[in-house]
């Protein structure tokens, strides 16, 4: 019972990270309508940029609000540099330019940084916390609350402010919101900023256990990209919740399904994933559009 | 009539190469209500989408003594002109509630801080609005999204209020009753009103002036009683030519 327990923890941790990085491409999805595949390569060079300012010696939790901003501005540069400019032409240039970005970004910070590994060190110390025969480290117990925090901040203030209602609006029904005001841009630049951010910090709180190189991100999204559309691309909820059960299914098949050890245990995920979507195309929390006319 | 609140003349708008308007000269009054008739593909809506400045045009548009025409729309907004949507613009996925206070949005600023009291009086000028403030407004009923168009650009305190078919869709008598309380709106929210409208009947029964358009220009203006009964309208609008010859008439 208790090794069943402490799977469903470490699947948790491992999940909330997916989790995180799909509630970013769910931002961007409702807005902009991409999927942005770049978003785990945009969260890797985040991590990246906060290793140069680690390196000057200035201390982590310091260098973590520098990061976030910088990596909101630089979500809102993409958008309004790359994206703006292919908003209106349809998914499947976006889905090019998603994949060019993905490449790209990889590529820049593999001419930059190399390609080698390197160690991040833990914000949270070295150390474990033991409790009724569960374990875990002061790294996976700091990751699951900072996590935890991004995503209660990031769901009041979509559901709560009028920032998030203005996104929300443009994000579902543009003309009407110009009508009422809203810049149809601006705030899509503004969505791309807020996902950028909140995807920095799934690399943050990744790159000490997965050490950080240009790749480190790559494996993740794919989950992620399981876990939105397994929980619902349109639902942020949806995202979260599908992430957690990404990271659960695979922690648990990995140790009780045989045969299915080590990295073969991610089949898992993905068959629940196709299941799910067959039984259910927009994801459990994602809505087919229910409209009376 | 008090004083001009919008005058626009020789207004030409085009999709493409497609032109629609040719040169539309048009003035509405302070609190005055006009109805602009038409049927399809007169240009009715493209004119009130000029005017919220979300299609591109050329010729004047002075409102309030400003000329707007370079204006974005989202400026144009937030400055006094609301646009009740062909198709009624809800956010479905939102709350009644939250519908309405995207609108609030709009306001000037100097209006922000009666936002409040100005929720309380859509919800008094629509009631059923009120019993569903926490729902979905994708689950309001055709009638009901179309009070809370209306509402949600009240909220924005407009001085000129743009509606584009809002019988569209409608039971007869949910329209009526919809219209009723447009006749009202201009004097609690001080608000003048232009109607594009294919229910000629109705929109003249609460409007001051009626704007006749065909093939986008005026065909026929003047005052409610004068077209309610004049042949002019009738044949540019009402379609009797039309049943002559067979066709279905635009007006009920």
């Amino acid at each position: 019972m208790t090794e069943l327990l402490q799977q469903t923890l470490d699947g948790l941790s491992a999940g909330l990270i997916y989790g995180i990085l799909a509630l970013a491409l769910s931002v961007v999805f409702q807005g902009t309508g991409m999927l942005n595949f770049a978003q785990g390569e945009m969260a890797t060079l985040s991590a990246f940029v906060t290793l140069v300012f680690l390196q000057f010696g200035m201390p982590f939790w310091a260098v973590l609000p520098i990061v976030i901003v910088l990596s909101a501005l630089g979500g809102a540069l993409i958008e309004r540099t790359v994206v703006r400019p292919l908003e209106r032409s349809g998914e499947l240039p976006l889905l090019t330019l998603g994949v060019a970005l993905l490449l790209g970004i990889n590529a820049m910070m593999a001419i930059i940084w190399g390609t080698n590994s390197r160690p991040f060190p833990s914000p949270f110390g070295q150390g474990v916390v033991t409790s009724l025969g569960l374990r875990m480290t002061y790294q996976q117990l700091g990751s699951l609350i900072t996590l935890l925090a991004v995503l209660t901040v990031t769901i009041l203030v979509f559901n709560r402010t009028s920032i998030g209602l203005r996104l929300r609006a443009v994000a579902q029904n543009p003309d009407s919101a110009t009508l009422l005001g809203q810049h149809r841009g601006k705030w899509l630049m503004i969505g791309w900023g807020i996902a950028a951010a909140v995807g920095a910090f799934a690399a943050l709180v990744a790159a000490p256990v997965l050490t950080l190189s240009p790749g480190m991100m790559t494996f993740p999204l794919l989950l992620a990209l399981a876990a939105a559309t397994l929980g619902g691309l349109t639902s942020r909820v949806g995202a979260v919740v599908g992430g957690l059960i990404v990271g659960v299914s695979n922690s648990l098949a990995g140790r009780y399904i045989p045969g299915l050890d080590g990295d073969l245990a991610i089949v898992v995920p993905f068959v629940i994933t196709a299941i799910v979507v067959v039984i259910k195309p927009a994801g459990i929390f994602g809505k087919a559009r229910t409209v009376r006319v | 009539m008090t004083g001009t609140l919008l005058r626009i003349e020789g207004l030409t708008a085009r999709y493409g190469t497609v032109q629609v308007l040719h040169g539309v000269d048009l003035e509405i009054g302070s609190d005055e209500i006009v109805a602009l008739l038409g049927p399809n593909g007169a240009g009715k809506t493209t004119l009130l989408r000029a005017l919220s400045r979300v299609v591109s045009s050329r010729g004047r548009m002075v409102f309030d003594g400003t000329d707007i025409s370079s204006w974005s729309g989202a400026r144009t907004a937030t400055s006094g002109v609301g646009h009740v949507p062909e198709g009624r613009g809800t956010f479905v996925d939102l709350t009644v509630d939250e519908n309405l206070r995207l609108g609030a949005l709009a306001r000037p600023r100097e209006l922000k801080s009666t936002a409040g009291a100005d929720l309380d009086m859509v919800y008094e000028t629509f009631p059923v609005l009120q019993d569903m403030r926490r729902r979905t407004a994708g689950l309001l009923s055709g009638g009901q999204q179309q009070m809370l168009a209306v509402g949600r650009a009240l909220m924005a305190r407009p001085r000129l209020l743009l509606i584009d078919e809002p019988s569209l869709g409608l039971a007869p008598i949910v329209t009526r009753q919809l219209f009723d309380v447009l006749a009202q709106i201009r004097r609690r929210w001080s608000v003048s009103l232009l109607i594009a409208e294919q229910n000629a009947r109705l929109s003249l029964e609460i409007a001051d002036r009626a704007v006749v358009l065909a093939k986008g220009q005026v065909a026929v203006s003047g005052s409610a009683e004068e077209l309610g009964y004049g042949d002019a309208v009738r044949r540019a609008y009402l379609g009797v030519a039309n049943d002559e010859e067979g066709g279905k008439g635009a007006g009920r």
